[in-house]
């Protein structure tokens, strides 16, 4: 009984979790000769938004932020996408961990 | 570049370096021998390797974020190892030795496949861009070996400590980087979106931020984050609460013959 009870209860946050996604707003960056494109993007605060990378170089990266704890491996002529936020209004920088001196970036939430 | 490269090998050694360590010194402690580190090393070598050599179709999975689940997994793997290897060191009999030796084997392995793997990945870059990877290798040596000193440290402290105060360090250690390894696994799903993520509780980064040297060091080994979600924070008490238990059940073969830590 008690099972039943848990599972009318988490059912509609599963569902309501997979319809949030489906209004998930997408948002594009491009890794091109080591660079961002573009390296500054705003996105909506208090919101969840679904990073979609393209990693255009032959090479792979990792991008990577300490401000929104997200990491991840993005091979070459790949694309990966990673699920960030809801934030804070504020500045989130993020960085292609191989190549750090030149793949530097921000989100910038408004 | 060169400080760049030995940064990012040291982040990938120091938390499997300090693991070891610990993992090494219980063997020690109970004179089970090395073999099964050498057999775990080389199975986790491997392991990294054909991890990183399929990551393009393994990060394909679900959506596109069958990374994150399987990084994820690997974690919470190694947490269970862990909580087990807590349970079994306070017994002392051949059985438990051989399950202790197993367990510490999956746990060394595993690290070293989640670790490896990016590291192999990085390496690839090199060859692949066609740029001076003898200068890379050098460097990420150098990141190795301080990865490597900072395990030894933590080795021989242990090994040469009165037996109790080891067993404590031990326990204590564990238990942080197990509470670590929950936390990132926990961060990855929420990353992949199949778990919720939320506005942080705390910002800390004013007093220690995970870019610094020290920073990084905390994050290896106790996993600081210095923003975490309420959910982070929950998942990282309950682990180190679950883990701290299991160290706590009472044994009920414990020899008095252990071999004492000088």
């Amino acid at each position: 009984m008690k099972f039943i009870y848990n599972l009318l209860i988490i059912l509609p946050l599963i569902i309501a979790s997979y319809v949030a996604q489906a209004d998930t707003p997408i948002v594009n960056i491009v890794i091109r000769d080591h660079l961002f494109y573009p390296s500054e993007l705003e996105i909506p605060a208090h919101t969840k938004i679904k990073l979609v990378v393209k990693n255009e170089d032959s090479t792979p990266e990792e991008f990577e932020s300490y401000e929104l704890n997200r990491e991840k491996i993005i091979l070459g002529n790949k694309q990966a996408i990673i699920f960030i936020g809801p934030l804070k209004p504020g500045e989130y920088p993020f960085f292609g961990e191989f190549n750090i001196l030149t793949a530097q970036g921000k989100l910038i939430a408004k | 570049m060169l400080l760049d490269i030995i940064i990012i090998v040291l982040r990938e050694t120091l938390e499997a370096g300090v693991l070891i360590s610990i993992l090494l010194s219980i063997s020690a402690q109970r004179n089970i021998g090395v073999l099964w580190l050498v057999l775990a090393f080389t199975l986790g070598v491997v392991g990294a390797v054909v991890y990183a050599e399929n990551l393009g179709s393994i990060s394909g999975w679900f959506e596109f974020v069958g990374q994150e689940v399987v990084n994820a997994f690997l974690q919470y793997a190694i947490y269970c190892s862990l909580v087990f290897i807590c349970i079994l060191r306070r017994k002392n009999s051949s059985t438990n030795y051989l399950n202790l030796k197993l367990l510490m084997g999956v746990a060394v392995s595993l690290i070293i496949v989640r670790e490896g793997a990016e590291l192999f990945v990085f390496y690839s870059s090199f060859i692949q861009g066609g740029e001076n990877w003898i200068k890379a290798a050098t460097s990420g040596f150098i990141g190795l070996l301080i990865g490597a000193s900072v395990g030894a440290l933590c080795f021989y402290s242990l090994i040469t400590a009165s037996a109790n105060i080891a067993r404590i360090v031990q326990q204590a250690i564990l238990s942080l980087v197990a509470g670590g390894m929950v936390l990132q696994a926990t961060q990855l799903l929420m990353q992949a979106d199949w778990l919720t993520s939320s506005i942080p509780i705390w910002d800390s980064s004013w007093l220690l931020s995970e870019s610094s040297v020290i920073g990084q060091l905390a994050y290896a080994i106790f996993g600081y984050e210095a923003t975490p979600s309420l959910l982070e924070l929950c998942a990282y008490l309950i682990a180190v609460f679950i883990i701290t238990i299991a160290s706590l059940i009472p044994r009920n073969t414990y020899s008095h013959n252990m071999k004492p830590l000088r």
